[in-house]
């Protein structure tokens, strides 16, 4: 990691204001993004999507529960843009009301996977021994349940009654990805803990008496958490897409909760007659899983020159 | 269980008569000339659930198959449903109880054994055996001493028929008078007996049946109909060919019959277009949308009424009491447009319901229902209002493994439009939990229910629904009118005057409303371009006796 810092440095002599500023990894990687036109376009439609989520309203004005059976299924027009689906539900305002649940879930899933993986990672690394074997190969045993098995054997197993709330419905899609989610992060970080830990001012922390929590705090969690923040940048569109796929198979988000990957799902079987049915759903669902996935290509360039 | 997801498969057979004059009424198909006799005809097939043994299937997978190769004492009008003697020669009673069944002779079981009225007794008593639990052991409940025939309940209240064996092996209101008479004696009056005796449990049973208790005869089924049972090839076809010896009225024209078995209907719609499957009974949503079917299998397609009846039933008064206010029911079942969600969401698969009773039985009469299955969002607001409205959540359950998310959600929405209350359609996933807590009273709020009839009897529509206490009477409806008049109807020897009592009974059903009529199934088919005079029987079935190869 300090090699890598030594790298950006040496790219980066061109400006020399900041020549002789002391600069953290994190304002390196900074200089560094603040160039890219990819940053700034998948930061826009991440923040597009956020807005939209938290603030539905402000992109339509209908209810998302209003159907109108007798327009169901009729096609993109002036007062309709997206169409209609098959209950009459306006497709617009469905989709948009949709992000909340895709933005929630990518979001919630990802700190909290993040968070677990770090503190195993760190643990298992910092104390290693016994302590560390025991951890890893917990860790082993959750990264060897397949993703997609393991989350419709958990949704089907504690399937959604009708008097769930919005929140149950989505903490309980929050929860299962983290389950089975956390394991890479916490292979990850310990890997990185382990690179940082020899080095001299790590040593030297610990010389001079600092405690354990410090010498993490202070001295190993600033130079070793990029590649975590990398990674859950791009798994958190790789939850999007999960929760649209067990949405899609009828046992992720369930009613109140308004999914695209619900609508993609009761879109499907009617592609040839209404495709915009299906059209605009998958649209957003694809956009937003890229915005992310983009947004952790760049950081992941940002931090690691080498691997460009 | 008499459920809604089980289909009943009865007799495909058709009047040969008109078919071999060549004025087959073809109707739909585009033709009417009858064609060549010969060649092979592949039918859509699925995975029979349990061996051919009559009694033990119940639904269509293997009902189908083998409706062609046995022969009952009746079979039904492919168009009209009613009861035509096959078997029988004359089906007599004077009092509705007491019926005397004198065969033909001359028809042989594949086996080459003569069927005699032994083999119906022996079969009919085998069928309804406590220790043998079949699946359609309910038909033969009207015969008397059938009660006699059931196991003592064990200590799991199942019935156990080690320890509690049933006190008699045969029912007492079956007599074999001679080799070709017999007679039939009910508990109750029943005035549409030979309207039942065409179901698949009531065919004759060749004497080698009993040697095993059915167990060849459920991998290689014997009977006097038409075809013979040929091979089964798990997972991929069945196929029968011709009875060479078949003496009944209604033969088939292909030789061999081929029941190709998919698991997916799309996969079975693909091959039809591309003429590698010649008939198919049920097109798939994807091709209903938009009739796309129409334009995919032009003039190779048919919509036709089926016995069928969907509803939605209220809960019993001992789960929510609230349902029980008649305004409330009349207000839900205004509220529901039951035209647009058919156009918009059923594909115009469906007809909407005025009654209780399917179009396609004889004694049918439109408009029992009157205004109250009508929509009109003033009425029910007005009728909701008097009701007291509904506090709360209206909830209205469907089984998730059928293909009732659509029109569910589509009925709430109908409701909460008009009556601005708030209701959602909760999925229950498997039928069998569904029907549990049906079944066990705890159903909480509306569910949706549907009936398949038995035989094509009013009676049928009628009696196993709304009778006090019947097996399948699910809001736990009671009316001692009804029941007088269903028992009235029972006796009448007249069958226009049971029809009466039959309608006016059914007409009672309108100011109590057990169930809101939502509509009536229709069977939407297609066929290959390689068969001709395809026709479809009130069950939805194919009438294998009027399709030929061009």
């Amino acid at each position: 990691m300090t090699d890598n810092v030594r790298t950006v440095v040496e790219t980066t002599e061109k400006e020399p204001a900041d020549k002789d500023v002391p600069r953290s990894l994190f304002s390196d990687a900074w200089r560094e993004l603040k160039h890219r036109p990819m940053f700034w376009i998948s930061l826009g439609m991440i923040l597009f999507f956020v807005v939209m989520a938290a603030v539905p309203s402000l992109f339509t004005r209908g209810d998302p529960t209003e159907a109108i059976l007798k327009l169901g299924s009729t096609p993109p027009s002036s007062s309709q843009w997206f169409g209609r689906d098959l209950q009459g539900y306006d497709i617009y305002t469905r989709t948009i009301y949709g992000a909340r649940a895709s933005i929630l879930v990518g979001v919630f899933a990802t700190l909290l996977t993040s968070a677990i993986g770090v503190v195993i990672g760190v643990i298992a690394a910092f104390y290693g021994g016994i302590l560390d074997t025991i951890m890893m190969r917990i860790t082993d045993i959750f990264f060897a349940i397949p993703f997609l098995l393991g989350g419709i054997l958990f949704m089907s197993s504690f399937p959604n009654t009708k008097d769930s709330t919005y929140f149950a419905v989505v903490g309980k899609v929050v929860l299962v990805l983290s389950i089975l989610g956390w394991p890479s992060i916490a292979r990850l970080m310990r890997g990185s803990v382990l690179q940082v830990k020899p080095n001299d001012y790590v040593q030297a922390a610990r010389a001079l008496g600092a405690s354990p929590w410090r010498v993490i705090r202070s001295h190993i969690l600033p130079n070793a958490w990029a590649p975590v923040i990398v990674v859950s940048m791009i798994n958190l569109g790789a939850f999007i897409s999960a929760e649209a796929s067990l949405s899609f198979l009828g046992i992720g988000l369930t009613y109140p909760a308004i999914s695209w990957g619900v609508a993609i799902s009761d879109a499907l079987t009617y592609i040839r007659t209404a495709p915009w049915m299906l059209l605009f759903p998958s649209l957003f669902l694809s956009l937003a899983v890229l915005a992310f996935i983009m947004l952790g290509d760049v950081i992941r360039d940002a931090f690691d020159p080498k691997t460009r | 269980m008499r459920g809604t997801t089980r289909t009943v498969a009865v007799a495909v057979m058709s009047a040969a008569a008109l078919l071999a004059a060549g004025c087959g009424s073809g109707s739909g198909s585009g033709s009417t000339t009858a064609g060549k006799d010969g060649g092979e005809i592949t039918i859509h097939g699925c995975t029979p659930e349990n061996p051919f043994v009559p009694a033990n299937t119940n639904e269509t997978c293997g009902g189908n198959v083998l409706d062609a190769v046995l022969a009952k004492l009746v079979h039904y009008n492919p168009d009209t449903a009613a009861p035509e003697n096959d078997i029988a020669d004359a089906i007599e009673t004077k009092d509705n109880q007491t019926f005397t069944i004198k065969l033909k002779k001359g028809y042989k079981f594949q086996d080459g054994t003569e069927v005699k009225a032994h083999n119906f007794v022996d079969a009919w008593n085998w069928n309804r055996d406590g220790k043998n639990g079949t699946l359609n052991s309910y038909f033969f409940d009207p015969i008397e001493g059938s009660a006699d025939m059931d196991c003592g309940p064990g200590a799991d209240k199942k019935p156990d028929c080690t320890a509690h064996p049933a006190k008699a092996s045969k029912l007492s209101g079956l007599k074999v008078v001679d080799d070709y008479t017999f007679t039939i004696k009910t508990t109750e009056k029943v005035s549409n007996l030979p309207v039942r005796l065409g179901y698949t449990a009531f065919a004759p049973l060749p004497d080698s049946f009993f040697a095993d208790g059915g167990k060849s005869f459920g991998t290689k089924p014997i009977g006097a109909g038409p075809y013979t049972f040929e091979k089964y090839d798990q997972g991929s076809q069945i196929a029968l060919v011709k009875n060479k010896d078949y003496s009944g009225k209604f033969p088939g024209h292909a030789d061999k019959l081929t029941f190709k078995i998919y698991t997916d209907t799309e996969a079975a719609y693909k091959d039809v277009q591309a003429g590698q499957l010649d008939l198919l009974d049920s097109i798939p949503t994807s091709a209903l949308a938009g009739d796309k079917y129409k334009t995919d299998l032009p003039d190779r397609n048919l919509n036709k009424p089926v016995g069928v009846f969907q509803s939605i039933a209220f809960p019993k008064a001992t789960a929510d009491p609230t349902y029980q206010n008649k305004d409330l029911r009349h207000a839900l079942s205004m509220a529901i447009d039951r035209d647009t969600i058919i156009k918009q969401v059923l594909n115009n698969t469906k007809k909407p319901a005025t009654g209780w009773v399917s179009p396609v039985v004889d004694g049918y009469k439109a408009g029992a229902c009157g205004d109250y299955c009508k929509y009109d969002k003033a009425k029910a607001k007005e009728a909701f209002t008097k009701a007291g409205g509904y506090n709360g959540t209206i909830t209205l359950s469907y089984n998730a493994n059928g293909d009732h998310k659509a029109w569910t959600e589509a009925v709430c929405n109908s409701i909460k439009d008009a009556l601005g209350v708030t209701c959602v359609a909760t999925p229950i996933a498997e039928f069998s939990d569904f029907r549990k807590q049906i079944n066990s009273g705890t159903m909480k709020g509306m569910f949706r229910t549907g009936w398949q009839m038995d035989y094509p009897s009013i009676e049928n529509f009628l009696a196993p629904l709304y009778g006090t206490g019947a097996g399948s009477n699910d809001s736990g409806y009671s009316n001692p009118d009804f029941d007088k008049k269903l028992t009235e109807a029972a006796a009448a020897t007249d069958p226009a005057t049971a029809n009466k009592d039959y309608q006016d009974a059914e007409a009672l059903l309108a100011a109590d409303m057990p169930v809101i009529p939502m509509w009536y199934s229709t069977a939407t088919v297609g066929w290959s371009d390689k068969v001709t005079n395809v026709k479809v029987t009130p069950f939805g079935t194919f009438d294998l006796s009027a399709v030929s190869l061009k």
